[in-house]
């Protein structure tokens, strides 16, 4: 029974842990009757044009104002899914777990609605009905919850190329390495889904509020933002979090496909320790009391040597340490470090192939070391289509994951899916 | 019931949005006059509209041709339009750049005559916004054909077998410069290629393409980026872009599209060519410095030439293999060459057969 429940645990520990499905917009790419990997490296990690394509409100870079608006085009709603095997081993109980899975649904719709004013919507709907009996695991059902992922508009070029605003719920700037957009299906950038204890706070989520972007003729690009930090609808406190991300490309390129990227990133966010209970605002925010501040800070490199990309990112994060479960006075803030290398290489004629290696750990402090995290995965994606649309992928991916310190629990993670969209 | 309901509502609108657009295909454009719906997939070529003021006519398709092919429009009777945009060599010539009257050599290179009666402005820089307006310019030019309007009507209004036949297609005489730009128009507006591998295979020939070609379209239509600005059935945006090339002097820019707009953001632009039959036209680009199509693919490649100022933001490294270099140049080079006998058999007429 014991090793039942365990297997059931880890298995759903593994889905829990699995990113939010990525996003690519097919239907951007049948407006213009461009195939995928016009802004896609290969779906759904975006090159330098489709970088500069989604800084620029999902208008063809220095073309604003001079394609169809969506009251001009079929309705843009894309869809995208992936589907397969999902097996994970653990060694230690030489337990198996498998299962067939939908991997989420992503229900998309982006465009322009008039020139330099555009809008990203993404829905997800459940997919988790009907399903598998699990007795007493309660919250951790293996469910794709309904959400309203993304719903913004973008102002573009409110001063050309400087400044454009997006509002609404979004991918944050400070994401300098979109999770979204990641190859990985199964392993999630690990310091992005880290949540500190009594921190709702989660690097990966999108959030709700304000964000300014823009780019220079040099190569740097800027995002800065306000946003709730809870990523909630509605929030829990009447804190409003900042940050920004600033970076700088050398050579011609975004650092997606070509250039050599580096930046910084900082985040500062306030929690509170005591929320008022039930909610009291009219649109149902909680003016949680006690605000306490924690911060994220951090480097990326987005590195290009023909179709060879590394990338990395790390991560320093500090928690008030009044956040959290009551703690002895020597352990004082919750410090820990993070972070990710990845490296990509696109193979074969239009990028039919994929393959990628990475690395994912995350350092907390020492009365919290059952929270470290080492993780090796590899993946292989194979693309099928023509000339119109490479949009099947055929996603082979593997990770190896360690968790604690005194006590490692080690993971063999492998999945074998069709991702496709249209 | 409530949910075959709601589908139904769901279909029926999205049916109505559909036929909505497909009955409102007239093509928009800015006032800057280029064409404001696109990109849009690359096909086949739509027919070629004639403007309602110059109507298509046997008559005039000949006597356009007539004139086309006549040096006496030359102030030296050197030069035609032919001289520089040969049919023998791709509608354009051998470059780098045109040869005009005592052989003085133009800025630019050649634009090609081949399907131009699709592109809504015409030169490289869109200084005119028809094919009419466009034929009289080079006639006036002090280093195309050195005349000016006047003397080219003069020794035109000499020749009596071109009055006689302006007068049975126009219907008036003398012979004017709007008569004449009218014929040279009628006569390139049929100058057109609609018959290439290409089209037939997005007709649904699929045997019309190699393997090597097909995957050259997919490249063109994906990691190539080119359909970014070479789309539609002409394979062209007929917008400006600055690719970063050197001038063919140095220091000395060629402003490109600024001197039509004066727009800081044209400088160095320059009209996106046409890909069809791009393989007879060599050599490449508005300066003529590119001998081939591979010089032109590894350019963009490099992500442009090395002039950052005011590059096009489109212009970015690709990171193409020799692999994908080969297979876009193969698609370029068979694949896009047309078959349309009506232009291929187009051969210049002699001096001795034009009008006396």
């Amino acid at each position: 029974m014991k090793r039942l429940t365990l297997l059931i645990v880890s298995a759903l520990t593994l889905l829990v842990l699995l990113p939010e499905p990525s996003q690519a917009i097919p239907a951007l790419a049948r407006k213009y009757g461009f195939n995928c990997n016009m802004c896609h490296t290969s779906f759904t990690k975006l090159n330098d044009y489709g970088q500069r394509f989604r800084d620029n409100g999902y208008q063809q870079p220095g073309q604003e104002g001079l394609e169809k608006t969506v009251f001009e085009t079929f309705p843009p709603i894309s869809l995208r899914t992936s589907t397969g095997l999902m097996i994970m081993h653990e060694p230690d109980s030489k337990s198996t777990t498998s299962g067939f899975h939908l991997n989420g649904l992503d229900l998309l719709a982006a465009g322009v609605m008039h020139k330099n004013i555009s809008f990203l919507m993404i829905y997800t709907p459940r997919i988790d009905e009907p399903r598998a009996g699990y007795a007493s695991v309660g919250s951790m059902d293996p469910s794709q919850p309904g959400a309203l992922e993304s719903a913004n508009l973008v102002f573009s070029n409110l001063v050309q190329d400087v400044l454009s605003l997006r509002v609404g719920r979004f991918e944050p700037g400070y994401q300098a390495i979109s999770s979204k957009r990641s190859y990985y299906l199964l392993q999630p950038y690990e310091v992005y889904e880290f949540s500190t204890p009594g921190n709702n706070f989660v690097f990966a989520d999108n959030q709700i509020g304000i964000e300014a972007t823009g780019h220079f003729r040099e190569g740097i690009k800027y995002a800065a933002g306000i946003v709730n930090g809870s990523g909630a609808n509605p929030d829990n406190n009447n804190a409003k979090d900042l940050y920004a991300n600033v970076s700088k490309t050398f050579g011609r390129g975004e650092g997606q496909s070509s250039g050599q990227r580096v930046g910084a990133f900082g985040y500062l966010g306030w929690v509170p320790t005591s929320l008022m209970v039930p909610f009291s605002g009219a649109t149902g925010d909680g003016d949680g009391k006690i605000n306490k501040s924690f911060y994220r800070i951090g480097g990326h490199a987005s590195l290009n040597y023909n179709t060879f990309n590394l990338q990395a990112l790390f991560m320093y994060g500090s928690d008030d340490k009044a956040i959290g479960p009551v703690r002895a006075v020597s352990q004082g803030k919750y410090h820990f470090t993070g972070g990710f290398g990845r490296l990509d290489w696109a193979a074969l004629p239009n990028n039919r192939m994929v393959a990628s290696a990475m690395f994912n750990w995350i350092t907390p402090p020492d009365f919290d070391k059952s929270s470290r995290v080492r993780a090796i995965s590899t993946l292989v994606r194979y693309y099928l289509g023509d000339w119109t649309a490479v949009n099947v992928a055929l996603h082979g991916e593997y990770t190896y994951r360690e968790t604690g310190y005194t006590t490692i629990a080690k993971q063999h993670q492998f999945a074998a899916l069709l991702d496709f969209d249209f | 019931m409530q949910r075959s309901l709601f589908f139904l509502v769901i279909l029926g609108s999205a049916l109505l949005v559909a036929l909505a657009w497909a009955e409102n295909p007239q093509v928009p454009i800015t006032e800057s006059g280029v064409v404001a719906h696109g990109p849009v997939r690359v096909g086949n070529l739509p027919p070629v509209i004639a403007p309602a003021d110059n109507p298509q006519t046997s008559a005039k398709i000949l006597l356009g041709k007539k004139v086309y092919f006549d040096t006496r429009l030359s102030k030296d009777n050197t030069v035609s339009c032919a001289t520089c945009h040969d049919p023998s060599k791709g509608w354009s010539d051998s470059g780098p750049t045109s040869k005009g009257i005592n052989s003085q050599m133009g800025g630019r290179r050649s634009p090609p005559v081949v399907n131009a009666a699709h592109s809504r402005l015409q030169f490289w820089d869109g200084r005119a916004p028809t094919l009419e307006e466009q034929a009289k310019g080079p006639i006036q030019n002090p280093i195309e054909m050195g005349n000016t309007h006047d003397a080219m009507l003069r020794t035109l209004n000499d020749i009596p077998g071109y009055v006689t036949e302006f007068k049975s297609v126009f219907g008036t005489s003398p012979i004017t410069v709007d008569q004449v730009a009218q014929a040279i128009a009628a006569f390139e507006r049929t100058v057109v290629t609609t018959d290439s591998p290409f089209d037939r295979f997005v007709q649904g020939d699929v045997s019309a393409l190699t393997p090597l070609e097909k995957q050259g379209l997919e490249i063109f239509n994906g990691k190539g980026h080119c359909s970014a600005c070479h789309w539609g059935g002409q394979l062209s945006d007929g917008r400006f872009h600055n690719l970063g090339v050197e001038p063919i002097e140095p220091g000395k820019p060629d402003e490109g599209r600024r001197a039509v707009t004066k727009s800081e953001r044209d400088f160095g632009a320059f009209k996106t060519p046409t890909i069809r039959d791009v393989a007879a036209r060599a050599p490449y680009l508005h300066t003529g410095k590119e001998q081939t199509l591979e010089d032109v693919v590894r350019l963009y490649n490099r992500g442009g030439g090395p002039e950052d100022a005011n590059l096009d933001p489109m212009m970015l490294p690709l990171g193409l293999s020799e692999t994908e270099i080969k297979a876009l140049v193969a698609f370029m080079t068979r694949a896009m060459t047309s078959t349309n006998p009506e232009v291929a058999d187009v051969k210049p007429i002699p001096a001795a057969e034009l009008p006396k």
